[in-house]
């Protein structure tokens, strides 16, 4: 079985987008979340969010747009995350069986024309019958809804796009497990590298729900934090005074490669993934396992996977979403699986500052272990202020720590009992 | 390594829910192609599609369970049921039907491939007209929306279109707790996902795994958005089983469908163990991916052909030994010309030789639902038969294929089925008799 490292990162989030800057905000505590500005949301319960700033620009990664100049927004940040990359990682194209490189990502849907839609529905319906004209609905549709934005919508054209960008022709999947997503891509592509059916994987996911459909669902699930008042300090994992996630939005990516691939080109090596666990609660679409029980599953397979035992891990970063049922259950599952190691372990969620960019938090939450692994450094939980007896572990609060971290452990829980987790390891040779 | 075999399928296609249903159907050389009925499609140059015949998804749920059914989109039904009528065919029994399962959840992995998920129309129209402009009476008023209207929504809305609720309801009806994903890849989906559970069993992360997809792209918005495509067959409307011709000189465009195709895919001594019907054996699978164009194939057919060399790779086997070919078969000229290239490429003269059957003419394009269609080349297998090519008539470009109108009887030990996605994923799956 070939070992597997990472030899390329690049991420675009609410905090920046490129990977130095954007870590050195995290680690000063700072926030991505204000006010949202993508459309008018000042009268729903929840109108803050973290959005991508506007000076995201795709084309100060590519250039020319080419044939990426109708990309939908998730696929505008999994092209620039993958351009970051694909050039941190020294890969060149043209000295490369592109056969064999593939691309593994968790990445949403696009997001909806919502002028459009909501328009040809409210044209359609009709109140008389309390149904929906589908003759006029149509008519407002084809008039107003384009091929090209439609087409964008389908959670495959993040990856389409990308073998474009890149050329990659080798095995090519995207997964779509809510949260869980871009953790769950990961993993899958380092089964591939390991089995040997690629040489080099690029790995990750983008998402964007802020738009106000996609708000409307977390708002009508009461997922949301509802603290307008003081967006920096609304997303509050394992606080007391916690009340819900933040809506955020991006992409983050990773350049995968077998061991061998890398050490014969002479790649730097920022880390190697050593372990990958995948289970399902199979207990409600609405709420998590109360005993954590895939997530306790999905913790245990990933170290014996990695052949580890729980006090080699020295950092988790947690799902951590700032849920009340999400931030207690991940704790209860942590104890479950370190036993006295939790209390010794240091566990950060940086959704505190980021938000939760939903399909895509599992890989940029990935790229935060490997940084903390290589600068010996770890992100904080900010906005922890009010004990919760039912979280009491160390979740490094409010100030980054320096500390020697060997291992990470990275998890990601979904809607609908999704669990994965990934352990990564500084490169040793 | 283990062996992985098929010991479980589940079918619900517009020619019949439940797999007994689809193949006989299938065989018959009967369409499931027909006019639009589930919503009034007047207003659309096609028409016509492939609908699942009625079915009442209680018939196919616990009792317990029928109340989660109300947040279930039909993507999610069509699963749900295929995935029952699996579980029955297999001799699994599991918790939806007993207290005492003969397998362990915790080894039972599901892996459903799905689409972009459609939300109801009726369902928003219902909630948005409360929040109309005052201006303009077929704009939405966002500040009255997040006051209120969207209250009118029930609180689970999102949770009825995520695509990975297929797997998730499936997951909690039958009590599957070990891997669980969902392919995303449109019309290569389903492939995907066979190929990938396959793998978790392969290494050993499962023993047991029910995988395939579904999706519902006969709806307003799917039929809107191939019809911008122009993708679509609009001048059949009245003659609709002709509709869709793979690989014909007259393929005029495809016609939509919906449905659901899963496999549940055992290790090979287990299945052996407890005596299992046994279908066939997966023994190869591969992916590529076109880097050409998002909304064409490669004409070349390069990667699509390097998804099925290596599959048959995967497998051990060479072209030569295939006896039966699912292909995409699309019915669109341009894509039909670059899977002909492909297959070519790909199998050599064994292109012009092996049997193929593309059956989208008689079910119509069930995109993530095509797991249909490798369910159907493992029963080809298992029967001994090689279903029809009812519109396949005149060659397309000159190239000859080995097709029939009708059903032929074959000693048939390998079956192939290959797909590609619009967006260029490609994927095959290699099936042998045990």
């Amino acid at each position: 079985m070939n070992r597997v490292v990472i030899t390329g990162m690049g991420w675009v989030t609410p905090m920046g987008h490129n990977i130095e800057g954007v870590w050195k905000r995290l680690l000063g505590g700072e926030s991505g979340i204000a006010r949202t500005t993508l459309f008018d949301a000042a009268t729903f319960p929840t109108c803050i969010s973290a959005q991508v700033k506007e000076d995201y620009r795709l084309e100060d990664f590519l250039g020319d747009l080419g044939p990426h100049a109708g990309a939908g927004r998730n696929t505008r940040f999994a092209l620039g995350a993958c351009a970051q990359a694909w050039k941190a990682s020294g890969l060149d194209a043209a000295k490369l069986d592109m056969d064999r490189v593939g691309i593994y990502l968790g990445s949403g849907e696009g997001s909806l024309d919502f002028d459009a839609y909501s328009g040809a529905i409210l044209s359609g319906w009709t109140a008389q019958s309390a149904t929906m004209d589908m003759t006029r609905w149509a008519a407002v549709a084809f008039e107003r809804m384009n091929a090209v934005r439609e087409l964008e919508q389908e959670p495959n054209m993040p990856l389409s796009h990308l073998a474009l960008l890149t050329g990659a022709r080798g095995p090519a999947l995207n997964c779509l497990t809510a949260c869980a997503a871009s953790t769950q891509a990961i993993g899958e592509a380092m089964e591939i590298l390991r089995r040997g059916d690629a040489d080099v994987m690029i790995g990750g996911g983008a998402h964007s729900m802020i738009h106000p459909l996609g708000v409307t669902g977390f708002i009508r699930l009461t997922a949301l934090s509802t603290a307008n008042e003081d967006p920096p300090r609304a997303s509050r994992p394992f606080d007391a005074k916690r009340g819900g996630f933040v809506l955020g939005e991006g992409a983050g990516m990773v350049i995968l490669e077998t061991l061998q691939h890398a050490q014969k080109r002479g790649a730097n090596i920022l880390a190697e993934v050593v372990g990958y666990g995948s289970t399902a609660d199979a207990f409600r679409i609405t709420d998590q396992h109360p005993e954590g029980e895939g997530a306790i599953a999905a913790m245990t397979e990933a170290l014996a996977d990695a052949h580890l035992e729980p006090k080699d891990i020295g950092y988790i970063n947690a799902h951590g979403t700032g849920t009340r049922e999400n931030d207690g259950n991940e704790t209860g599952a942590i104890k479950a699986v370190f036993g006295e190691h939790a209390r010794k372990c240091a566990i950060s969620s940086i959704k505190s500052m980021m938000g939760h960019l939903i399909a895509a938090a599992g890989a940029v939450e990935l790229i935060c272990c490997v940084l903390a692994i290589r600068d010996n450094i770890l992100p904080p939980t900010m906005n922890l202020q009010n004990a919760d007896p039912e979280c009491d572990l160390d979740y490094v609060p409010n100030k980054a720590r320096r500390a020697k971290v060997d291992v990470a452990m990275s998890n990601s829980f979904g809607f609908g009992g999704q669990n994965d987790t990934l352990i990564v390891r500084r490169f040793v040779g | 390594m283990a062996r992985v075999v098929v010991t479980g399928i589940g079918i619900v296609s517009p020619l019949g829910v439940g797999s007994r249903a689809h193949w006989e159907a299938l065989i018959d050389g009967k369409t499931g192609v027909r006019r639009v009925a589930a919503f009034d499609a007047s207003g659309f140059a096609c028409q016509i599609g492939g609908e699942v015949p009625a079915f009442k998804i209680g018939d196919f749920v616990p009792k317990s369970y029928r109340k989660a059914t109300k947040v279930m989109a039909r993507d999610i039904e069509l699963a749900v049921v295929a995935a029952d009528d699996a579980f029955k065919d297999s001799g699994l029994q599991s918790q939806a039907y007993t207290q005492t399962p003969n397998f362990d959840g915790r080894r039972f992995g599901c892996n459903i491939g799905a689409g972009l998920v459609s939300a109801e129309l009726a369902e928003l129209g219902a909630a948005m007209t409360t929040a109309r402009s005052a201006n303009d009476p077929n704009r939405l008023d966002l500040g009255q929306w997040g006051k209120d209207g969207m209250t009118q929504l029930t609180p689970l809305w999102l949770l009825k279109y995520l695509p990975n609720m297929l797997a998730c309801h499936v997951t909690i009806i039958h009590q599957l707790k070990g891997p669980s994903n969902t392919i995303t890849c449109a019309d290569a989906s389903s492939h995907l996902a066979i190929g990938e559970a396959f793998r978790t069993i392969q290494r050993g992360n499962a023993e047991l795994a029910i995988c395939g997809g579904a999706e519902c792209k006969l709806s307003p918005m799917g039929l809107l958005r191939q019809t911008l495509l122009g993708r679509l067959n609009v001048s059949c409307n009245d003659d609709p089983g002709r509709a869709v011709r793979p690989f014909d000189a007259d393929a005029a465009g495809t016609a939509l469908g919906e449905g659901a195709g899963l496999l549940i895919l055992e290790e090979y001594d287990r299945a052996k163990n407890r005596g299992a019907k046994i279908y066939a054996e997966l023994v190869g699978f591969a992916a590529s991916q076109d880097s050409y164009q998002v909304t064409q194939p490669d004409p070349s057919g390069r990667s699509y052909a390097k998804a099925i060399a290596n599959a048959l790779a995967d497998a051990g086997l060479t072209a030569a030994e295939v006896d039966v070919i699912v292909p995409n078969g699309l019915g669109i000229a341009s894509h039909d010309r670059a899977e002909l290239a492909g297959l070519q490429t790909a199998l050599g003269s064994a292109a012009a030789t092996a049997p193929v059957s593309p059956i989208k003419a008689q079910t119509g394009s069930l995109a993530a639902g095509s797991g249909v269609e490798a369910a159907t080349a493992v029963l080809a297998l298992h029967h001994g038969k090689i279903p029809p090519a009812i519109n396949t008539r005149k060659p397309l470009g000159g190239v000859k294929l080995n097709v029939s109108p009708q059903t032929r009887d074959a000693k048939i030990d390998v079956a192939v089925s290959s797909v590609y996605s619009l967006g260029g994923q490609n994927a095959a799956l290699v099936f042998r008799k045990v």
